[in-house]
């Protein structure tokens, strides 16, 4: 295996300097991919060295996974084989911040909360917020499709990412997308690498939209004693002139984990306006509320940031359904988990139709995924959904394998577009959808 | 010095071409196209306005000849000038269309779909009421003999589709009206003269329209007067490119109106022609004859008569000619309001063509036919029991297709509300 | 080339002998699209009225090595729905309508040929709207929307089109139906409806479109600011982000335009002013109000001479018509018109204003400006006679100084109308040699043989175009408006 030899790992120093080139075994294994551990672990300090550490692997054929902080990389099944880590917690710059524009360029291993905080005294901000989203850097949350609260109103990486600066697997240095809001130059390349798992080339640079941070912010529970309830509450928000910047929706394990009041199912709202308006809004939220049995409490801003601690969980299952059927799903998910006997926690996104599901509880695999995933998740795609698995043990991957089905027709496009760009199945192989 | 002249543009010849001007005013937007009828049914760009005025360009620039299949194109077309109504360019497109009319017809090229011998009968017989008045007539016979009914309950006329669409769209011809006098005298506070054009059709099929019309006026202060001598306004020859048959007949016309502050019509085809003599005709009492021309909704919406109750649901459909000929859009709808109960519902696509046209249901039953549907389909929808329109020819077309979607509904002109909520004894002395 | 009468009588059978058009005079007029500088024949038309035929149509094609040009309402402005190589040119107008309006999933489901505001008013009783409102969208297709991303005055507030798309019905180039995305707001795999949306039918031929549907807003306001210099007025644009304020709509129109619009439309704006400021709020009343104030106060502060607040639904519709059908009138402002579509980042505006008047007056020619302000995407328009020698040079050496500018500035080659054939050999100053051939990879992993739109998109190189049979139809010269 061309991996262990040294001539290889000296060419690799070559390009990066010995310091960041991590051989030791030990130390490797922090870096195993479902078990899988490198041969080696790059640093990169520069797009050009990326570029330059590609090149070689495409020649000697090395299976390649990007990695920003290591905080989702149990997303997707097990690579095929895995030779090289690329760690990319060197590039970290801001390269291009022009307020006005309210545009921003950096490198792909920055933080989230890096990045906020070079952007909190221009009062501006990137609209992201996965949860415990502010350790993991930018170009993992891209790869990975994240997002979270703050998709209400803004949308996520897909809607916000401008234009990106990328390695292909053979190590050419390319860029797609433009660095202003409005561009319909040519394909839109970036929504092609958002949430593809650098299957099909690794991102280095990302040019993003940022909005301004409202003058004022309010956020509130409201507590809703039962699904019927929940449901006809969302629809009226969802129809209402109210315009929540923040939403979200959990169970009462969820609520508990986070540290709020654990209701049967609590909505989490923030509005971002001037004063006048956020206090107009929360009162016309409050009379919603209660018009649909529900209480209202006023939250702190950091209740925000604990709703990672309410997912945070071995096994997370990430199910997609239509908006309408969100509390639908919440129902089913929770009855699946008491057949089951297993604990869970549900955090959801509404008005997306997105529920995340974790669970805890020491069944074995076969049963988890004969009796939770896979029945849950017939049933979901039944309905044009998806349930895949955000993160699980390999064990359990094995038997689910991570993404469910997905249409011929469209794995076969998939596929062309793989073996364009990826002809040697270099990057994170096996690792997306359909053995991509 | 001589001026030159030219001979030519393009595939056109001078006399009476197609404003070249006119033709480039246009910047292709497309913003004329939702708003063609035939476009909506079609789908295609050469049954659109831009593309029609896009084939008359190519032909102006000699870069096609004048052809049947461009002769089928501008055949298709109502001539409705909604396209102007939306055309942000200021495209003159009824003119240009007009214009190419008169050199196809001068060529002798048209296209093997259409009807001649219809159309040749039509024009020779609409605009001549001695002519017509007979074949009415006969018609009128036919109908009330029974043999009417005869014939459509045995389908006798299925095979021939243009008389089967002739004899389905007419509506019951009423018996001869007795003449209108001359002169009506002015009720209330006198305002001038106005002459009443009687039309073609409109004094065939719905006398009672301009019996109203006169009384409206004279109600609303007007010295009525409706000259014996009257023919036809040449609109439907305007229409079919016979430009120079047109200009004898409104030289005709025009005399008869001489003494008359306004001269006054309620067939919206009519008025539309009336107030393009100007435009056709060199003469400059051609000009001022058209700025003496209204519409009668434009004379009585500035009059103050007094109205009575009618509690209806009434439904209002824009005469082409009358909406986008002339654009007179608030007045007739401004009226109805003011018919004290009287409830004015909006009919949605209300300025898209009813496919009446002048004559072209009887030429293109099939398109003609398209649209009286969905026009019944729409009129329908609004729930109302009456819907008013200015112009005859719409009156026939909707009235035939709301009966064949089993509407109850009355098809009316809108002076015939009027005149039934026209308060007589409280008319100003 | 004349088409096969195999390939004729095939698409016949597909479609009848009503949705084919092969006359002379009828594939004449399909010759351009708004952009009527760029002309270029099919040599048939077919006009399907269902995915199933848009299929065959594809596959026949493809067997055939024929070139397809899809085709909306053809308004677009870059040359986008004619056909340069010839080939079956596939108009989807009569695929129309809206198929399902799902509002409690806020969204819908509709045919390619239905224009973008025919769904507008068919979901506003319902309380909702379809965002994207390009100028063109009275008559413009949301398929064509969809190809090529357009955007509009109130994208600055709610995103362009591929932000309102949740998934499309389409058959690529190989000739696949496939249904990409859905009404679920994710799923696992590549994100290939957003790559479709803004592909120019260059991957494949969209048969249906699941769009997104948004709230009506409680309110809106708008107001008219009018000022003496551009200047003023694109510093009081900058001023306005920089406060942190994104209207719903940030629009500026120059006099020339105004003096345009005023003749034509009558939509009520002053005479005699340099500028004017279209500025939209929409939203909760108390946050429009609460924005209002500073919007005006910013205003005055940059010389506004007039400030006017719409005071009704019709007096704000008619601001609006002026706006809208601005690219209408340019017929009475000048014979002739080149309407460029560049972006600069938003800070460059009082640059690239000042940049537009040196390059008028250089190569002499006038230069009108009616454009998206809030997001630095102008439209100038640059006028001429062509019956005047040499006024046509001079206007496309101003474009390409235009462009140029632009892109110095760190814009983009196109702002919202799309590449076409119009942009195509522009795009090289935007992206390199490595950026293009990965586009192209990307487009031969839908369309392998190279049958979609050729010529669009992406600059010609040797290695397009084999397979292809070779057309010699020139682009007519001195026949265009």
């Amino acid at each position: 295996m061309a991996v262990s030899t040294p001539a290889l790992h000296d060419a690799l120093a070559d390009l990066v300097g010995p310091a960041h080139v991590l051989r030791d075994p030990v130390a490797r294994t922090r870096y195993a991919v479902d078990g899988l551990v490198p041969g080696v672990v790059i640093r990169p300090a520069d797009a050009e060295e990326v570029s330059r550490v590609l090149a070689l692997c495409s020649s000697e054929r090395l299976a390649v996974v990007a990695r920003g902080a290591g905080t989702s990389q149990d997303l997707g099944n097990p690579p095929r084989r895995l030779d090289l880590v690329l760690e990319l917690g060197r590039l970290a710059a801001v390269r291009e911040y022009v307020p006005e524009d309210m545009v921003a360029t950096v490198e792909t291993g920055l933080t989230l909360a890096g990045l906020a905080a070079h952007l909190a005294p221009h009062r501006q901000m990137l609209a992201l917020d996965p949860p415990a989203g502010g350790a993991r850097s930018v170009g993992g949350v891209l790869a990975t499709h994240a997002s979270g609260a703050l998709r209400f109103r803004y949308g996520t990486g897909r809607d916000l990412l401008l234009g990106a600066r990328f390695v292909q697997a053979d190590g050419t240095l390319t860029w797609g997308g433009a660095k202003v809001v409005k561009s319909v130059t040519g394909y839109d390349v970036p929504k092609l690498l958002v949430g593809s798992l650098g299957t099909l080339a690794v991102l280095v640079e990302a040019t993003l939209r940022l909005h301004p941070m409202p003058p004022a912010t309010r956020s509130w529970q409201v507590a809703l004693p039962s699904h019927a309830a929940a449901r006809a509450f969302l629809a009226a928000l969802l129809d209402s002139p109210l315009q929540p910047d923040r939403a979200a929706l959990l169970d009462a394990a969820g609520l508990r984990r986070a540290g709020l009041t654990p209701d049967p199912v609590g909505l989490l709202l923030s509005i971002g306006s001037v004063a006048e308006a956020v206090e107009q809004q929360g009162r016309a939220l409050e009379a919603l509320a209660s018009g649909h049995g529900g209480r209202t409490e006023g939250i702190a801003d950091a209740a925000w940031s604990r709703l990672g601690a309410a997912v945070d969980a071995p096994i997370r299952l990430r199910l997609a359904c239509e908006p309408r059927r969100l509390l639908d799903w919440v129902a089913e998910a929770q009855a699946a988990a008491r057949r089951l006997g297993v604990e869970t926690a549900l955090l959801a996104q509404p008005g997306h139709g997105v529920i995340q599901m974790a669970v805890w509880g020491s069944q074995e695999p076969r049963r988890m995924g004969a009796e939770l995933v896979r029945p849950l998740r017939a049933a979901v795609e039944a309905q044009g959904g998806s349930l895949i698995l955000e993160r699980a043990p390999a064990e359990l991957k094995g038997d689910c394998e991570t993404w469910g089905s997905i249409s011929p027709e469209i794995l076969t496009i998939m596929k062309r577009i793989k073996s364009e760009f990826d002809p040697n199945d270099c990057l994170s192989p096996g690792r997306f959808v359909g053995g991509l | 010095m001589s001026q030159s002249v030219p001979v030519r543009l393009g595939a056109f010849d001078a006399q009476d071409a197609p404003s070249m001007d006119g033709l480039r005013a246009c910047v292709h937007c497309g913003i004329c196209l939702p708003q063609c009828p035939t476009y909506r049914v079609l789908g295609e760009e050469m049954d659109s306005p831009r593309g029609r005025v896009y084939l008359m360009r190519a032909a102006a620039e000699d870069r096609i000849a004048l052809t049947p299949t461009m002769a089928r194109h501008l055949d298709l077309c109502l001539g409705c000038r909604a396209c102007e109504t939306a055309c942000p360019s200021g495209v003159p497109f009824g003119q240009l269309l007009e214009a190419t009319r008169g050199q196809f017809e001068r060529r002798g090229v048209t296209a093997p779909q259409r009807d001649s011998a219809t159309l040749r009968f039509l024009l020779e017989v609409f605009p001549h009421p001695g002519r017509l008045g007979p074949m009415l007539h006969a018609l009128r016979m036919y109908q009330w003999s029974g043999m009417q009914a005869v014939v459509r309950g045995l389908g006798l006329l299925a095979p021939f589709a243009k008389l089967r669409a002739m004899e389905a769209l007419l509506p019951p011809v009423p018996a001869p009206a007795a003449p209108l006098p001359e002169v009506v005298p002015a009720r209330g506070r006198a305002r001038g003269r106005a002459g009443v054009l009687l039309g073609c059709a409109q004094r065939f099929f719905y006398p009672d329209v301009n019996a109203d019309t006169v009384r409206l006026l004279s109600a609303a202060g007007y010295e009525v007067v409706v000259p014996r001598e009257q023919e036809c306004c040449g609109a439907l020859h305007l229409h079919a490119g016979r430009i120079d048959d047109f200009r004898a007949m409104a030289r005709r016309l025009m005399p008869a109106f001489d003494d008359v502050d306004v001269v006054v019509v309620n067939a919206a085809g009519c008025g539309s022609a009336l107030k393009e003599y100007g435009h056709w005709l060199p003469e400059d009492a051609a000009r001022l004859f058209a700025e003496r021309v209204r519409d009668v909704s434009e004379v009585l919406v500035d009059a103050d008569l007094p109205l009575r109750p009618l509690p209806q649901t009434v439904t209002y459909h824009d005469a082409c000619h009358l909406v986008h000929g002339q654009r007179v859009r608030a007045e007739p709808r401004s009226l109805l309001r003011r018919i004290p109960e009287l409830r004015l519902v909006d009919l949605p696509d209300g300025e898209l063509c009813c496919g009446s046209a002048g004559v072209y249901n009887l030429l293109e039953p099939e398109m003609a036919g398209e649209l009286g549907r969905r026009k019944a389909a729409r009129i329908g929808e609004t729930g109302a029991r009456v819907v008013a329109a200015g112009n005859p020819g719409c009156l026939m077309q909707i009235r035939q297709h709301c009966r064949a979607l089993g509407l109850e509904i009355e098809v009316v002109h809108p002076v015939t509300l009027l005149a039934r909520a026209l308060a007589e004894t409280e008319i100003a002395r | 080339m004349p088409l096969p009468p195999q390939v004729l009588r095939e698409l016949e059978r597909i479609v009848g002998a009503a949705g084919l058009v092969v006359s002379r005079e009828g594939l004449l007029t399909y010759e351009c699209d708004m952009h009527t500088f760029y002309k270029g024949a099919p040599e048939a038309v077919v006009l399907p009225e269902s995915a199933a035929q848009v299929a065959e149509i594809v596959r026949l094609c493809r067997r055939e090595r024929v070139p397809i040009v899809p085709r909306g309402s053809g308004t677009g402005l870059i040359g986008g729905a004619m056909a340069p190589e010839g080939g079956v040119m596939v108009s989807m107008t009569r695929m129309n309508r809206i198929v399902e309006i799902d509002f409690a999933n806020r969204c819908a489901t509709v045919e390619p040929g239905l224009i973008n505001l025919w769904l507008s008013q068919a979901t506003r009783e319902g309380g909702y709207f379809f965002a994207p409102d390009p100028s063109s969208q009275m008559v413009s297709s949301i398929g064509g929307n969809a190809s090529t991303n357009a955007g509009g005055p109130h994208c600055l507030k709610y995103g362009i089109t591929v932000n309102h798309i949740l998934g499309l019905e389409v058959v690529t180039g190989a000739g696949e139906l496939v249904r990409l995305g859905g009404k679920t707001h994710e799923r696992p795999g590549y994100d290939l409806t957003g790559v479709m949306v803004g592909a120019e039918g260059t991957l494949g031929l969209i048969t249906g479109v699941i769009v997104r549907l948004t709230h009506l807003p409680e309110s809106v306001k708008t107001i008219l600011a009018s000022f003496s210099t551009i200047e003023d007025a694109s510093e009081t644009v900058s001023a306005i982000i920089r406060a942190g304020i994104i209207p719903a709509a940030l629009e500026m129109l120059d006099e020339v335009v105004i003096r345009a619009i005023e003749e034509g439309i009558h939509a009520g704006y002053p005479k005699g002013a340099g500028a004017v400021l279209l500025i939209e709020l929409d939203g909760p009343v108390a946050e429009i109000e609460a924005q209002a104030a500073p919007i005006e106060a910013i205003c005055r502060e940059h010389l506004a001479l007039e400030i006017r607040v719409a005071r009704s639904e019709a007096e704000r519709a008619l601001l609006w018509k002026g706006r809208k059908e601005a690219a209408g009138v340019f017929g009475r402002l000048t014979p002739n018109w080149l309407l460029q579509d560049a972006v600069v980042p938003r800070s460059k505006l009082p640059e690239i204003m000042r940049e537009l008047q040196a390059i008028g007056a250089r190569h002499r020619v006038v230069i009108a400006n009616v454009f998206h302000a809030g997001d630095g995407n102008l439209h100038p328009l640059i006028c001429y006679d062509d019956r005047v020698p040499g006024e046509l040079e001079r206007a496309k050496h101003a474009n390409e100084d235009l462009l140029h500018a632009c892109l110095r500035l760190g814009g983009s080659v196109t702002g919202e109308h799309g590449v076409g054939l119009d942009k195509c050999e522009s795009m090289p100053l935007q992206f390199a040699k490595a950026d293009l051939n990965f586009m192209a990879r990307l487009r031969r992993a839908f369309d392998p043989d190279s049958i979609m739109n050729p010529g669009k998109l992406l600059p010609s190189h040797p290695a397009c175009g084999e397979g292809f049979r070779p057309t010699a139809r020139p682009l007519p010269t001195g026949t265009w408006i």
